[in-house]
């Protein structure tokens, strides 16, 4: 993917989530933001992932211009794949359900493909037992993987993953990790951002790291593990790789 | 349960019961004698009636206070404010007043001066109407209330998820949130139907001759008492008990998904 970000302002009332933030990727697969918490990743991701329009400054993906108008950002997201941190699925929707019907009334798929679909991909992601269960009945993690199942069924752009394993214990987010690690693998184009460090290294091409609202560092992974320029970024890495 | 509480739950439940027993016989003992079955017996079609007018009445006000709570709650979203805060203010009069106020004030001063002749003049029974009217009009604005507070508890979550998904505004009404919100909503809205049929019998004060004017009819020109009065009360939980039940139901049923 090719990002082009410049002087991009996002403010709720009056915090300034991010300030003039700019960034460039020439090309990379996976990207990862890290940073602290507040400073600004998950806004940045929203913007990216067209679910929030920004204030100011002009955003370029793939060399296309990020789309303004409510209907063009509505066909944006359909192209692309979102993941929160929590409570993605619908919960009156069993695993399956949760996957067919995006695909049956988002993409125009005919019910019979999409349970085809959705039947392989919770298969592929070790749901395969779990597809009539309604999300309640299933473990955070399973959770979260039907929701990346969800993402990723009809086969986006980019996939934009907000802090997934934040909500898990370790066990579950090692779970999450792996599905994420296989779909980076088999050439999905990824943008995540999270509080793994070592998950982060291993897997993305390029790493971010997002600070009051700008980014502080861009570097390829093991740069910025082991040549971090930034001040801030080498406080914030000796502080959460302590342990 | 403890042994102890074994105990004192046994305790209390034979009092009950012998309290229960006690006030009947004594009612029986007291009226026994001069009950006559045979009085109702005598005026059964007038009850038939009157039930058929209370059933078909709360059939009617049930459709007309879904479209009222509609209406009720999208003018609450509304995006323009004077519709949301005239919306509060009405419906904020509306709780706020007794329904016997509404049917006196509704029906003799604004309604039948405005409607009577017109709908007398197209055949139809003007009571029957407004009654229908101004009882859908109070249970709607309970109604719109329930609606709001159903559609309001559904996590910003779901709606973003639903964004994310690349739904329509429309779709991401149709899919997501009116199928939850009416998951919960169902218990307290089978809840409000009861109020609804037993709150028509107040409709006697407009000489609607429904269930209960007709049963007071028939127990004040008959001198009746107990045989006037249990089918006046077994008459209405013939409508109410199964909505109970229903609502109950409903219930359980929803709270094994969250």
């Amino acid at each position: 993917m090719k990002l082009e970000v410049t002087g991009l302002t996002k403010c709720y009332g009056k915090t300034q989530a991010l300030k003039e933030l700019s960034l460039q990727i020439e090309s990379a697969r996976i990207v990862a933001l890290i940073g602290p918490s507040g400073g600004g990743k998950s806004t940045l991701l929203r913007v990216l992932g067209g679910l929030e329009t920004p204030d100011k400054g002009s955003i370029a993906v793939n060399a296309h211009a990020l789309p303004r108008t409510p209907r063009e950002l509505q066909a944006y997201r359909r192209r692309n794949g979102f993941l929160f941190q929590q409570f993605n699925l619908f919960p009156h929707l069993t695993a399956l359900k949760n996957i067919t019907l995006p695909l049956e009334k988002v993409h125009g798929y005919s019910a019979g493909r999409a349970i085809k679909i959705a039947e392989e991909t919770l298969a592929r992601f070790g749901l395969g037992d779990h597809q009539y269960k309604l999300p309640a009945q299933l473990s955070g993690g399973q959770q979260q993987r039907a929701a990346i199942a969800r993402a990723v069924a009809h086969q986006p752009e980019l996939l934009f993953l907000d802090e997934p394993t934040s909500a898990l214990d370790p066990e579950m987010t090692a779970e999450v990790l792996e599905l994420i690690q296989e779909l980076a693998l088999a050439g999905q184009d990824i943008i995540f951002s999270t509080h793994e460090m070592g998950f982060a290294k291993e897997v993305a091409n390029q790493i971010g790291f997002v600070a009051d609202g700008k980014i502080e560092e861009l570097a390829s992974a093991t740069d910025l593990f082991s040549d971090t320029a930034s001040p801030t970024c080498r406080r914030f890495l000796s502080k959460v790789m302590r342990y | 349960m403890t042994a102890r509480q074994k105990i004192a739950n046994a305790m209390v439940a034979v009092a009950l019961a012998a309290a229960a027993v006690w006030l009947f016989t004594a009612v029986f003992q007291a009226l026994g004698r001069q009950t006559d079955w045979n009085k109702a017996w005598e005026y059964r079609e007038t009850l038939w009636r009157g039930w058929q007018t209370t059933v078909g009445i709360s059939l009617a006000a049930l459709i007309g206070s879904l479209i009222f709570g509609a209406l009720f709650l999208l003018g609450q979203r509304s995006p323009l404010p004077v519709v949301r805060w005239s919306c509060r203010a009405f419906l904020e009069f509306v709780r706020d007043t007794p329904l016997l106020v509404h049917l006196l004030f509704g029906y003799f001063v604004i309604f039948a001066p405005l409607m009577s002749r017109s709908l007398s003049a197209y055949g139809l029974n003007d009571k029957l109407v407004i009654s229908i009217l101004l009882l859908s009009v109070f249970e709607g604005a309970y109604l719109g209330e329930i609606l709001r507070g159903g559609l309001e508890s559904i996590p910003k979550t779901q709606w973003e998820s639903a964004r994310a998904v690349g739904f329509s505004p429309f779709q991401i009404y149709r899919y997501v949130i009116i199928p939850q919100t009416l998951r919960r909503v169902l218990p307290a809205m089978a809840g409000l139907f009861v109020s609804l049929i037993k709150d028509s019998s107040l409709l006697n004060v407009i000489g609607v001759t429904e269930y209960f004017y007709n049963t007071k009819n028939f127990i004040s020109r008959s001198y009746a008492g107990l045989e006037g009065y249990i089918p006046l009360a077994v008459g209405y939980l013939l409508l109410t008990l199964p909505l109970a039940w229903l609502s109950h139901r409903l219930e359980r049923h929803f709270r094994h998904e969250t």
